[in-house]
């Protein structure tokens, strides 16, 4: 049944568009081979999806550390749920708000009070980066917050009465055992951003172009089902090769460890 | 609790409706008991047709799906239908024929009204998506009172499986305060503006119609054109001018309000709607030429409440309700029946009704447009560049 | 670090205030701040496609995180006891489902979807013969299902993380004292699960809730709340929609609070 739609979509890939549009059954490979026209996409993509985890991951580590080991533990709970609770509103909404403050009114009116003239924010890579990270980063914080809070405290405090200073304690014990979560949380925030279609649409203006609202188009704009099935088809088999690879990458990195796993 | 109280009132309402159907209630009774007397005694007078009809289909059912654009219906128009009839109306919204087409083609789709625009009914018709419509179920269309060019896309092979429901134009809008030349009026002057004094500051429609064929207008070729060599010269034209544009997007109103925006590809009754908040935003008309359209109200194959369809086309094509109508959204709707209901500076305003001349020089959207892979393709390629 | 936390609380509260400061806008335009009033509040309460557009919504969810519940426990359980080659497969298929993004899960469900519904309509026309034939199409079925089978997997890997870390002894020792499967798993695996198969159904039902994409694809004219933000942010903005964002915003916080008072004291 989960394997049924997939077949379906590489199946529709060697098809043929027909004249008003949809599909029309054929086995050719055309499809695969007008991919380029969608490089830019791609391209965008690939470029965007892992910067966007990555900046994800360098805000929400030092908010997971903090809320794991130095937080005082009657705020933690609540300072927990506080982070969870925008997760909790539709990401069209929380978007919608960027616009508001990213628009020509909002965020650039007050630096050009402080006359550093009118930046324009909305619609360009910055604003989708901004809604990116914003939507995700509680999807960053949580499997790294569960890594470090599971780290023994003794081995801290051990590392500290030591004589080692705290950014070696940082680098060689709180850092390696807390892997595990970043690799989860990584992996969630790529995945979801691979196939991201939202945030370019409203932050974007349809100026900043993702593989998904490439997928988009073709399927409710021109109607070239086959060839969009081709594109949806490249898009889960680059994820495949790139989540591998990482997985591969983590799994040395932790000495072969196995909860390295993806959830 | 108004919920609430409605659904009660719908229940009560079908119940006297079924007695009435199976006779056990005179007519009188039952509208006095419904409380609908008054409703259709105020309505009666200016759609004789239609209050009669309606209890004279019997229940036509308790909703209607109908698939139209933003900003389309005034709410009241159908909230009148839902209290005169009983079905609620269901609207969904859509950004583009391509994407209704697209949904439609998909099947499957259960929607009763399809509000189309004129390039498309004849595919529309070739794929077997809508029907032919019969017009004695819809007694308030009198096509005398249309200027033929405006009808004339619903019939095919003479039967007609559109009916109009208002036209405009596709121009664009720009906030002259924002200019230092005069207010301008051609389409070159659109493209040359948007890459120079109003860079970063101008909207072009997600739309491949209007995109691509107003910039067709900039070399002064068809607006319809699908000669692959003027195409490559309206790619050039779009790609260059995209690191300029503010947004590609059809929702032009918010930023334009906002200020963020100064110009934008703009349909009649947004201009409208924009001029009425904030005047300095004029409405140009290329002189080159550009799009003149006419949507219309069509009834699916497959629509699931084809009973409450008709009466609803009915219901909104009354003069006194397209009116209403059109005082909404800021459209003429081709009627002259409604035309001569509605205010004076409707009827004197240049957006609704733009000089004969300029007029003349626009064109319908050709049906081979919806279809061309080759301009789906350019606009593809324009939005990912 | 403080001052860095105190930073980001900010950055993720801010757009949220913002949100709910302007639904208390006067003014129609969602740009300018016109003064103090609740009338969106009203409006949005009183509109019936708002009303229509969160019931569609809450069938939807409700109906697709229980089926997806009850099928992934069962399922999550039933490879508890798949061993080998099979079960690689089976772990195999289920991260897939996770994995692929939710644009493609609509598309691949849409084109499924109407390359059955071509098959089966004219079948149906033949059986029942005559008129009105049953019609397959988009629309709430087809959403729940989509919905149900996607979250599905996510309920599977919730509950089968638990079942792991489980005490199997319980199991053989009930199996030891003659207690008939059925038996052992209401009374034995149950209770023991109950938390994963509670925060699976949550996940579930925020998913579904919250799903943009998948529904664009696959509802038909069914319009579900996040379909009609969509389309209200198209076509230009009153405060009503801060205000149906703020309601809903609350509502999770409420729901949250609730759960966690709930779910605390058998935590601890």
């Amino acid at each position: 049944m989960l394997v049924l739609p997939l077949l379906v979509v590489v199946l529709f890939s060697f098809g043929e568009r027909g004249a008003a549009g949809g599909y029309v059954p054929a086995f050719t490979l055309d499809n695969y081979a007008n991919l380029a026209a969608r490089w830019t996409a791609f391209q965008n993509t690939i470029l965007l999806a892992p910067l966007g985890t990555v900046l994800c991951l360098l805000i929400a580590y030092p908010l997971a550390y903090y809320l794991a080991i130095k937080a005082d533990p009657r705020w933690r709970t609540i300072l927990l749920i506080l982070v969870i609770v925008p997760f909790w509103t539709s990401i069209l909404i929380r978007s919608y708000a960027w616009i508001q403050i990213l628009g020509g009114n909002g965020l650039p009116r007050l630096i050009a009070e402080f006359g550093f003239g009118r930046p324009r924010l909305i619609n360009t890579p910055f604003a989708v980066m901004v809604g990116i990270v914003y939507g995700y980063l509680p999807l960053m914080v949580f499997p790294i917050y569960v890594a470090l809070e599971k780290i023994d405290r003794r081995l801290l405090e051990a590392s500290a009465d030591l004589g080692s200073p705290p950014w070696r304690t940082f680098v060689q014990i709180t850092l390696p055992l807390s892997l595990a979560g970043v690799a989860t949380g990584s992996m969630l925030v790529f995945i979801l951003l691979m196939g991201e279609f939202l945030i370019p649409q409203i932050l974007g203006g349809g100026k900043v172009f993702f593989v998904g609202n490439a997928l988009v188009d073709l399927f409710l704009q021109s109607r070239n089902w086959p060839f969009g099935a081709a594109v949806a088809a490249t898009l889960v088999m680059v994820m495949l090769v790139i989540v591998t690879l990482y997985l591969r990458a983590m799994k040395r990195l932790s000495g072969g460890r196995d909860d390295v796993a993806m959830m | 609790m108004t919920d609430r109280r409605a659904t009660a009132t719908e229940k009560h309402f079908l119940q006297k409706l079924e007695s009435y159907r199976k006779g056990s209630l005179s007519r009188r009774d039952f509208l006095a008991q419904t409380g609908l007397g008054l409703a259709t005694a105020v309505m009666a007078g200016t759609m004789p047709g239609l209050a009669r009809r309606a209890w004279a289909q019997g229940s036509i059912g308790d909703r209607v799906v109908i698939a139209t654009w933003p900003n389309y219906h005034a709410p009241e128009s159908l909230e009148a239908f839902r209290a005169a009839t009983g079905a609620t109306v269901d609207v969904n919204v859509f950004g583009s024929n391509e994407e209704m087409l697209a949904k439609l083609q998909a099947g499957g789709a259960s929607w009763d009204v399809v509000v189309a625009t004129n390039y498309t009914i004849s595919t529309y018709v070739d794929q077997a998506i809508i029907e032919e419509l019969d017009l004695s179920r819809i007694p308030n269309f009198d096509p005398s009172a249309f200027e033929a060019r405006f009808a004339d896309p619903g019939v095919i092979n003479g039967k007609t499986y559109a009916i109009p429901r208002n036209i405009g134009t596709t121009g664009y809008c720009v906030n002259t305060s924002e200019l230092d030349s005069a207010t301008p009026t051609t389409w070159k002057e659109f493209w040359d503006l948007s890459r120079d004094q109003l860079s970063g500051r101008t909207m072009v429609h997600d739309y491949q119609l209007t995109a691509i064929g107003n910039a067709l207008k900039y070399y002064g070729y068809s607006f319809n054109s699908v000669d692959p060599k003027e195409l490559a010269d309206a790619e050039r034209l779009l790609i260059e001018t995209k690191p300029h544009l503010f947004a590609i997007n059809s929702d032009y109103q918010p930023s334009m309000r906002s200020g963020d925006a100064a110009m934008s590809m703009c349909w009649t009754g947004d201009a409208v709607q924009l001029q009425r908040d904030i005047p300095e935003i004029a409405y140009v008309l290329g002189k080159e030429g550009g799009e003149l359209w006419s949507d219309f109200f069509t009834i699916p194959a497959s629509a699931p409440h084809r009973d409450a369809a008709y009466a609803l086309i009915n219901f909104l094509l009354a003069p006194e309700m397209a009116a209403q109508e059109a005082r909404f959204h800021g459209y003429p709707t081709g009627d002259s029946r409604v035309d001569a209901l509605l205010p004076d500076e409707m009827r004197s305003s240049p957006i609704l009704y733009p000089a004969a001349d300029i007029l003349n020089a626009l064109e319908f959207g050709a049906a081979i447009t919806l279809t061309n892979p080759v301009r789906a393709e350019i606009m593809a390629r324009f939005k990912s560049a | 670090m403080r001052l860095y936390v105190i930073a980001v609380y900010l950055f993720l509260y801010i757009p949220i205030g913002i949100i709910a400061l302007f639904s208390f806008n006067a003014g129609r335009h969602a740009a300018q701040f016109a003064g103090f009033s609740t009338q969106w509040y009203g409006k949005a309460l009183d509109n019936p496609f708002v009303i229509d557009a969160l019931k569609t919504s809450f069938t939807v969810a409700m109906t697709s995180a229980l089926l997806a519940t009850v099928c992934g426990t069962l399922a999550a359980v039933a490879l508890q006891g798949i061993r080998g080659r099979l079960r690689m497969v089976y772990d195999a298929l289920i991260y897939m489902a996770v994995m692929v993004p939710g644009i493609v899960i609509g598309i691949a469900t849409l084109i499924t979807l109407v390359t059955v519904f071509d098959t089966l309509n004219p079948l149906l026309a033949t059986l029942f013969g005559g008129k009105a034939p049953p019609q397959l199409g988009l629309g709430k079925g087809s959403l729940i299902a989509a919905h149900g089978l996607f979250t599905m997997a996510l309920v599977i890997v919730i509950v089968r993380a638990r079942l792991q870390g489980m005490d199997r002894t319980l199991l053989e020792a009930a199996a030891d004292l003659g207690a008939p499967p059925m038996r052992s798993f209401v009374q034995i695996t149950l209770p023991q699960i109950a938390p994963a198969v509670l925060a699976g159904f949550l996940l579930a039902f925020t998913f579904s809730f919250d799903d943009f994409i998948v529904a664009f694809f696959v509802a038909g004219s069914e319009t579900t709340l996040p379909i009609y933000v969509f389309s209200s942010i198209r076509r230009g903005v009153t405060p009503e929609i801060n205000a149906i964002g703020a309601m809903v915003m609350a509502a999770s916080l409420v729901l949250l609070i609730t759960a966690q008072m709930i779910l605390r004291p058998r935590k601890r």
